[in-house]
């Protein structure tokens, strides 16, 4: 189902969370709310699960008011960071616990239960208790039970902010996956830009309670609307009183037109991916990002000198 | 390793010299006339009654505490309101006010003929102080404070992400409470109702006062144990103590008992 959110502001008490904020969620899709913390992307999700009254605006479900809507009306699923799991049910309670409380036959809960159990990969698992579970386990049990309900839309509030990088990763790649077989629309919060660029289909940059722009992952890095979203989307450098990516600057061994004299200070090999650090003719430090054939074909060594020039003026930052 | 022992030596040494050897003593004077004098002098009428009058202290003001307790902590904890801060002080205030105190502020309210309401009870044939309500009143009051005091920290621990949790599920706030809430909190008021028993079991200053301590109608276990001792019948006064102690512990067991098993179903 689709979400309209129409000039939605929220205080609390002197505190801006939400300032006049629109936004519309297409349905089936997969929407990741990005910004740095205290931002706001929490307090709007919260808006859209009942969870936070406005204090002016509308949010719109499927085409309906639900601006007033309690959160136990409103059919969303709610993931949040720190799991929520009730710690006195075992897993299958847990999942159950939507369709306990709409008073489902006994046999409907039991398989919906075990369904859904396989699709988040816990069968089997069954019958423990979330403390015997690890974070990346319960979190999938919060999902499963979110989805038990057969939610209009499904919102997940940092959902892995509270795991380790590897499991992190490994259930980014599941939601994806699992947003492709389910359909339901999804919009999840994150701080983490690497991790909106590549589970979310649409990204909304939210920074002092405000929208700074919503776009493709692709549409974001290659076209920000502002210094802003330049810098919270991807690595910048600065060269010659400009941003630019810094992969998309060449490193010339003769002077050539508009670039810029530079000494390298060191020279990083990372794998395919090569840093070198460097300082402009003004005193400047920027750094620039090749890959190891071209930093080789150009014999890049501590105490060298090189000419800077960015290679595809039209990254540059339209002003906003 | 000095430290380590130096620890144990003083803790246990304090806990016996302040509650072992006492309460050991009371074992044995209780029984020095042998088992059977013990047992007659708590199975008089007067003993049999004022322990009746016990469990009905007990099994009125412990039930009624622990509602009351659960959702004082609730507002405490979870809404915000003027006045929650003077709510929040006010709870503590029978540790604070001596019983005898409290004993005379009831007869000050209840009291028949000078009492602030205790005229109007009166003309509907209610007898509140120096009966059985009064009592009551008494040890509520005394016993108000500990489910809250134990619910509050839990309540706060457990935050309001599973309540909300439970809300975007479709459970209205009577389901999230005892489905999600209560379960969650169920150690704090188990704890909290323990502490409550024993405090209403050995109530001595408060009910004193409002009791007129009639042997054998308004005369609790504490009561009669004061009344025993003060007549030379030593017998008497150390055996009902011993009764008294042993329920106490018996409340204390029971929640040791059930804690730890449901401890080990959860890791099952």
């Amino acid at each position: 189902m689709s979400i309209v959110v129409d000039s939605v502001s929220k205080n609390f008490g002197d505190f801006v969370a939400l300032d006049d904020v629109s936004l519309n969620v297409r349905d089936g899709s997969l929407t990741a709310l990005l910004g740095p913390s205290g931002g706001g992307k929490s307090t709007l999700l919260r808006v859209i699960a009942g969870l936070e009254v406005p204090d002016s605006g509308k949010v719109l479900i499927a085409g309906s008011d639900a601006t007033n809507t309690p959160p136990q009306r409103r059919n969303v699923g709610f993931v949040f960071q720190h799991y929520a799991a009730f710690k006195h049910m075992t897993v299958a309670k847990n999942v159950a616990f939507g369709l306990t409380i709409r008073k489902r036959p006994k046999e409907e809960v039991e398989s919906r239960v075990d369904e859904l159990l396989k699709l988040v990969h816990l069968d089997g698992f069954a019958h423990r208790y979330p403390s015997q579970l690890s974070g990346g386990q319960r979190q999938r049990m919060a999902l499963a039970r979110a989805l038990a309900v057969q939610p209009r839309v499904l919102l997940l509030d940092e959902p892995f902010g509270a795991l380790d990088a590897t499991v992190r990763k490994e259930l980014r790649a599941w939601l994806r996956r699992l947003h492709d077989e389910v359909h339901v629309t999804t919009v999840f919060v994150t701080h983490d830009q690497e991790e909106a660029m590549e589970v979310a289909e649409q990204i909304v940059v939210l920074n002092h309670g405000k929208i700074e722009q919503t776009g493709s992952p692709k549409e974001l890095y290659e076209r920000p609307s502002n210094e802003f979203v330049m810098g919270f989307i991807g690595p910048i450098s600065e060269l010659s009183g400009r941003q630019v990516r810094p992969h998309d600057v060449e490193i010339l061994l003769e002077p050539a037109d508009g670039s810029a004299e530079a000494m390298i200070d060191r020279v990083l090999h990372l794998g395919f991916e090569v840093r070198v650090e460097l300082t402009l003719g003004d005193g400047e430090k920027t750094w620039v990002q090749t890959t190891k054939s071209r930093a080789e074909e150009l014999e890049l060594v501590d105490g060298a000198i090189v000419w800077l020039r960015p290679n595809e003026p039209a990254d540059a930052p339209v002003p906003a | 390793m000095i430290s380590k022992y130096g620890l144990r030596i003083v803790a246990l040494g304090y806990l016996a010299l302040l509650l072992g050897i006492p309460v050991a003593l009371i074992f044995i004077n209780a029984f020095q006339d042998g088992i059977g004098a013990a047992w007659d002098a708590v199975t008089t009428p007067e003993a049999q009654h004022a322990f009746y009058l016990t469990f009905v202290m007990v099994i009125v003001a412990v039930p009624l505490n622990t509602i009351f307790g659960v959702l004082c902590a609730l507002a405490i904890v979870r809404q915000r309101f003027r006045g929650r801060w003077l709510l929040n002080a006010l709870v503590d205030l029978p540790f604070a006010v001596s019983p005898v105190v409290v004993g005379l502020a009831l007869i000050l309210v209840y009291g028949r003929r000078d009492g602030w309401v205790g005229q109007w009870f009166a003309d509907q044939g209610i007898q509140i102080i120096f009966s059985t309500p009064g009592m009551i009143l008494a040890t509520m009051f005394v016993s108000l404070p500990f489910v809250v005091r134990e619910v509050i920290p839990v309540l706060r621990e457990i935050g309001t992400e599973q309540e909300q949790a439970a809300a975007t599920l479709g459970a209205g706030g009577l389901q999230t409470f005892f489905r999600v809430t209560l379960p969650a909190i169920r150690w704090g008021v188990a704890y909290g109702v323990v502490l409550t028993t024993a405090r209403a079991l050995g109530e001595f200053g408060a009910v004193s006062v409002v009791s007129g301590k009639l042997s054998g109608q308004t005369e609790t276990a504490t009561l009669y144990v004061e009344n025993r001792y003060q007549r030379f019948d030593e017998t008497g006064a150390y055996a009902a103590s011993v009764v008294l102690a042993l329920l106490a512990l018996v409340t204390l067991l029971a929640m040791n008992v059930i804690k730890p098993k449901e401890a080990k179903e959860a890791k099952a």
